[in-house]
């Protein structure tokens, strides 16, 4: 019998693809020499079936089909292979070292002070606090007189001013603290009040590690009816755990402020030795952090709020020394160079 | 202040109040910290911090009133300490006289005389305890009126009985030109608001502050008179701090003395003196009165301390005796004590006052602790405050680095140069100036942020950095304000400076640019963006010396407000500021920024496919890319959604004086597709109008 050339075919295929190929010249090659519309021998095949008698047509053409199957599987098969490795050699040409930096774009950064005083507005915001500004160009009467500072009062020697020399009926003056503008405030919306000032103060103070002219202040105060010691306790609290960490924990000391009455100075546990006791905290296992007090009676009165009918307290604390604590930096006077290797430390923080 | 536990024992009981470490506490939970203790042989000395509305504690009778309340036991008796020494010869009232003159500013004026005194010093016991809280042992006579202020916290003065004009004392104000030689050798011109005692002819002493050198006692001084007075305190401090004076006495005074005990402190002083250097006490106490002062009484209601305190434990028995152990007395009246406050707590006024002395008793840490019930309407933040933390992130993102500067300048050195800015800005002329710098070179507030700024970059630079950015939200100070109004003088800014190289990276390290004005630019319509377009801002050219001319401007909104200035630092600012590279830098007037609300509304989108067309143009360097974008706007192009400079190109091939630039338009029809016909008709129309323009043309 004459050589089947169904089977000539199939066995020269399975032949080549056994080879295999690895390019895409040879593949078209061999997808054209066996599946090619005009001169492939898949279609050759198909054409000799009309030179055959019609009685074997049937049975060729089935077995012819067969075998275009097996080829046009065999041909997809290799050209997704193919493919595969293709995309697999250019993916090998993008690999890069890893390990190299990133080519971020620039940034700056906010200075420590803003990144402290956001923090502590956050943390008020949620209280329900709102935010409140005043001038840092301030007068004796708001400054002084109204928190209850008398003129040639002593209590005015531990805040030595910076006077602006200019003539005015009450002498102007560099604010001292954010405390004004409880009066400012209390002045404009009257009672009941929730609000914080952040701000930036002044003294006479020269400059060292840990003084500076300018420093930072957040002042709080809360006004309402029946507001006690209590409430301020839980206030500073909630403010000191959210701020440093669960587990802070604070105290209170009696201490004099001239517009708050009771004062206390508010001490929280070190946060370098947690309360055990460190050359820091003077082993002592507490660090002075605030300033506080139930708003004097006189205050409100000179704001035109009835003391027996609101009450309410105030605090104050410094944002340079919560920096300074926060970030263990040794000196003050760095937050006023402007050294970018000092600033941009902090660009991840805010 | 240092105290003496050994003194403080005379008191009361150290020990059973818990030796030294249990002092300390119970004086930290009264509101007197101590900040260190010397611990020595027989005695340990603590360092006291008291608050100024304590003068009361400034001795050790008193602290030691303060260990005795907190650690709840009785003080010890201590009345045979003041009581009147066995005198002898002729009374007080015989041999000496005391006139005050201003009875409200002397409200006591108490003497005794010790006569026959020999030269010797104090005896042991007073040397060593002086010695312990730091005053040095002097004379017998001097240490006895150190010991009875130590003791007592009333100040003393011995004088030289013999050496006073006519024999006795005048307390008056001074007379302008008199003159006094203080104990400490400086002479003093003397002012009518100060207060003196005086001897029949002279000042002999500047009341409450330092006796004068000339009465004062010596080894030679036989007869001694002690003084003991209450003075007004702020006419004490107004002259202590006119002369820069603050001695033991002055401080105290300041803060107000105890009327009450001025006889018993000469007491002592007398018997002190007595016992070192021997001699006889003249009978009496000359106790000259001026305006007497009226025991206060205060009501403490239970319903007023449970409401400060917040804690409903407290009840009025305890409040009664804590206040009792505090030197008060009271009485009950049902639910209120009526209190009578003694003269030594002057800083006890109100009913508020007796309140903090219960609750420092009770113990702050016993208080409870919750958070204020919320009866507010919910958080609002001053608007300007917002417009301020929004520029910073910008800034911050746009790779800015936010610096705080003082704001003490010299207006001169720093900012003479910025002239015209501060004129445009309502600074100038005049400087605001500090009565009282810290640095006399630098006595002026800032009227701008930008020479702090500078100062900043240029120190960066001179540590090394390749390039830097900095920026500042800060206030500047203007002379032009209302004197009742202090915010007047304010202006809030945001300023920021742009140096040298920006950072660079390993894949592109020769690719940098330096910064340029459009940098600068760049940074102020980024900041301004979510309030003012940057097609809505007017950019004209600032004469300001500190700025290059030609490469500094003046920002506007469309309506004509000033919004800032940015630019190329001149080179004679640079050599102020110690620059030596290329500065760009700017500044922004924060209150000038149109803040509100601004109304926005989505645009619908295409989808039909633009079409972009190229003109390039040649044309005077003086027709500006504003008036070019003008003209263009003003030809109403069809279906023109947007265009840009694509390129601006001067050199060879470009006629000199001229520029080429190549506007990129943008043509798009919303509801379909445009011809390209129609595009290129409404191109050559345009550049048809802009030939007729004075020196545009248009090929190479
Ligand atoms: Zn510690």
């Amino acid at each position: 019998m004459a050589s089947d050339p169904i089977q000539a075919l199939l066995g020269s295929f399975r032949e080549e693809i056994g080879r295999g190929v690895s390019t895409r010249g040879e593949f078209e090659r061999l997808k054209g020499r066996f599946l090619g519309r005009e001169k492939g021998l898949v279609p050759e095949l198909f054409a000799r079936l009309k030179t055959l008698p019609p009685g074997e047509r049937g049975a060729f053409g089935a077995r012819a089909n067969a075998a275009k199957t097996e080829i046009e599987e065999a041909v997809r098969r290799l050209g997704a292979e193919l493919e595969r490795r293709e995309a697999a050699s250019r993916d090998r040409a993008a690999a890069v070292d890893v390990t190299l930096p990133g080519r971020r774009p620039r940034r700056g950064g906010l200075h420590p002070i803003t990144v402290v005083r956001r923090r502590i507005e956050d943390i008020f915001l949620r209280m329900g606090y709102s935010i409140a500004d005043g001038p840092e160009l301030e007068n004796d009467f708001h400054n002084f007189e109204a928190l209850n500072f008398p003129p040639e009062h002593p209590a005015r020697d531990a805040q030595d001013t910076l006077l602006v020399d200019r003539p005015a009926a009450s002498p102007l003056l560099l604010r001292t603290h954010t405390s004004p503008v409880q009066i400012r405030e209390m002045r404009k919306h009257g009672a009941p009040l929730r609000l914080i000032v952040p701000g930036r103060v002044y003294r006479k103070d020269e400059v060292d590690a840990t003084h500076s002219p300018v420093f930072h202040q957040v002042e709080g105060l809360v006004v309402d009816h029946g507001i006690s010691m209590a409430d301020l306790k839980g206030t500073i609290a909630a403010f000191l755990e959210a701020l440093f960490g669960k587990g802070t924990k604070t105290r209170f000391i009696p201490t004099f402020f001239p517009f708050v009455e009771p004062g206390v100075d508010v001490s929280m546990t070190c946060i370098f030795c947690r309360g055990d006791g460190c050359p820091k905290c003077k082993g002592s296992g507490w660090i002075e952090i605030m300033g506080a007090g139930m708003v004097h009676p006189r205050v409100l009165q000179g704001v035109a709020i009835d003391p027996e009918e609101y009450t309410g307290f105030a605090f104050g604390l410094g944002i340079d020394r919560v920096a300074l604590l926060k970030y263990g930096f040794p000196d003050l006077r760095l937050l006023f160079e402007g050294d970018e290797r000092f600033l941009a430390q902090f660009a991840g923080e805010a | 202040m240092k105290f003496s536990l050994d003194w403080l024992d005379d008191f009361v009981d150290v020990e059973a109040a818990g030796g030294v470490d249990g002092v300390r506490r119970l004086l930290d939970r009264a509101g007197i910290p101590i900040e260190s203790v010397e611990r020595r042989a027989e005695d340990a000395i603590l360092e006291a911090e008291i608050t100024p509305n304590r003068p009361d504690a400034m001795g050790h009778r008193g602290l030691a009133r303060e260990i005795a309340a907190m650690a709840g036991r009785p003080m010890r008796e201590f009345a045979a300490r003041y009581a009147e020494p066995e005198g002898s010869g002729d009374t007080t009232e015989q041999l000496t006289s005391i006139v005050i003159q201003v009875p409200h500013l002397c409200r006591r004026f108490g003497a005794r005389l010790v006569l026959g005194t020999e030269g010797r010093p104090a005896t042991e016991i007073v040397r060593r305890r002086l010695a312990a809280v730091g005053a040095k042992p002097i004379s017998a006579a001097v240490d006895a009126t150190n010991y009875a202020l130590w003791d007592t916290g009333q100040p003393l003065h011995a004088f030289d009985f013999d050496r006073l004009a006519g024999g006795l004392l005048i307390v008056r104000r001074a007379r302008r030109g008199e003159r006094l030689v203080t104990l400490d050798g400086v002479e003093r011109a003397l002012e009518s608001s100060d207060i003196v005692v005086a001897d029949a002819e002279r000042p002999v002493s500047l009341a409450g502050i330092m006796g004068g050198l000339d009465t004062a006692v010596t080894d030679a001084t036989r007869n001694v008179l002690l003084e003991a007075a209450w003075w007004d305190p702020a006419t004490v401090r107004r002259t202590a701090r006119r002369l820069g004076l603050h001695t033991d006495a002055s401080h105290r005074f300041e803060r107000g003395a105890d009327i009450d005990a001025i006889p018993g402190a000469l007491n002592l002083a007398a018997r002190l003196l007595l016992e070192a250097a021997g001699g006889a006490v003249a009978p009496g106490l000359l106790d000259a009165q001026g305006k007497l002062f009226r025991i206060r009484r205060t009501a403490l209601r239970l319903s007023r301390l449970r409401l400060l305190s917040g804690d409903e434990r407290i009840g009025l028995d305890f409040a009664e005796e804590a206040l009792v152990r505090l030197g008060f007395s009271t009485e009950r009246k049902g639910r209120r004590i009526s209190v009578s406050i003694p003269l030594f707590r002057a800083d006890v006024r109100r009913e508020d006052d007796l309140v903090e002395e219960v609750l420092r008793v009770w113990g702050y840490d016993r208080l409870p602790s919750r958070l204020p019930a919320s009866a507010s309407a919910g958080s609002v933040q001053e608007p300007l405050r917002e417009v301020e933390d929004r520029l910073s992130d910008a800034a911050a993102a746009a790779g800015l680095f936010e610096t705080v500067n003082y704001p003490f300048v010299d207006r001169t050195a720093d900012e003479e140069l910025w002239a015209d800015w501060l004129r445009l800005t309502e600074s100038a002329p005049e400087p605001l100036p500090l009565a009282n710098p810290l640095d006399a070179s630098r006595r002026h507030l800032r009227a701008t942020l930008l020479p702090g700024l500078l100062d900043a970059a240029a120190r960066n630079l001179r540590r090394g950095a390749s390039g830097v950015g900095l920026f500042e939200v800060g206030r500047s100070f203007g002379a032009a304000g209302q004197s009742d109004h202090p915010e007047s003088y304010e202006s809030r800014r945001f300023a920021f400076a742009l140096a040298g190289e920006r950072r660079s990276h390993w894949s592109f390290p020769e690719k940098l640019r330096p910064a340029d004005f459009f940098d600068a630019r760049g940074v102020v319509e980024r900041l301004l963006e979510p309030w003012v377009a940057p097609k809505d801002l007017r950019w004209k050219p600032a004469r300001v010396a500190a700025l290059t001319e030609g490469a500094g401007a003046l920002v506007r909104t469309a309506a004509g407000e000033l919004l800032g200035l940015a630019g190329l630092v001149s080179g004679a600012e640079r050599e102020r500021r110690g620059l030596a590279v290329p500065v760009f830098a700017g500044e922004i007037l924060v209150g000038a920024i149109p803040s509100g609300a601004k109304p926005f509304h989505f645009r619908e989108l295409s989808t039909m496919p633009a079409i972009t067309a190229d003109l390039s143009l040649t044309h005077p360097m003086d027709l500006t890319w504003e008036e070019l974008s003008a003209f263009v706007v003003g030809r109403n192009l069809a279906h023109l959604e947007s265009f840009h400079c694509l390129d601006r190109y001067e050199g060879p091939g470009v006629e000199g004086g001229k520029i080429k630039t190549t506007i990129r338009l943008t043509f798009r029809a919303v509801d379909r597709t445009l011809e390209q016909e129609k595009v290129n008709s409404e191109v050559r129309r345009l550049a048809a109008e802009l030939s007729a323009l004075p020196g545009v043309a248009f090929g190479a």
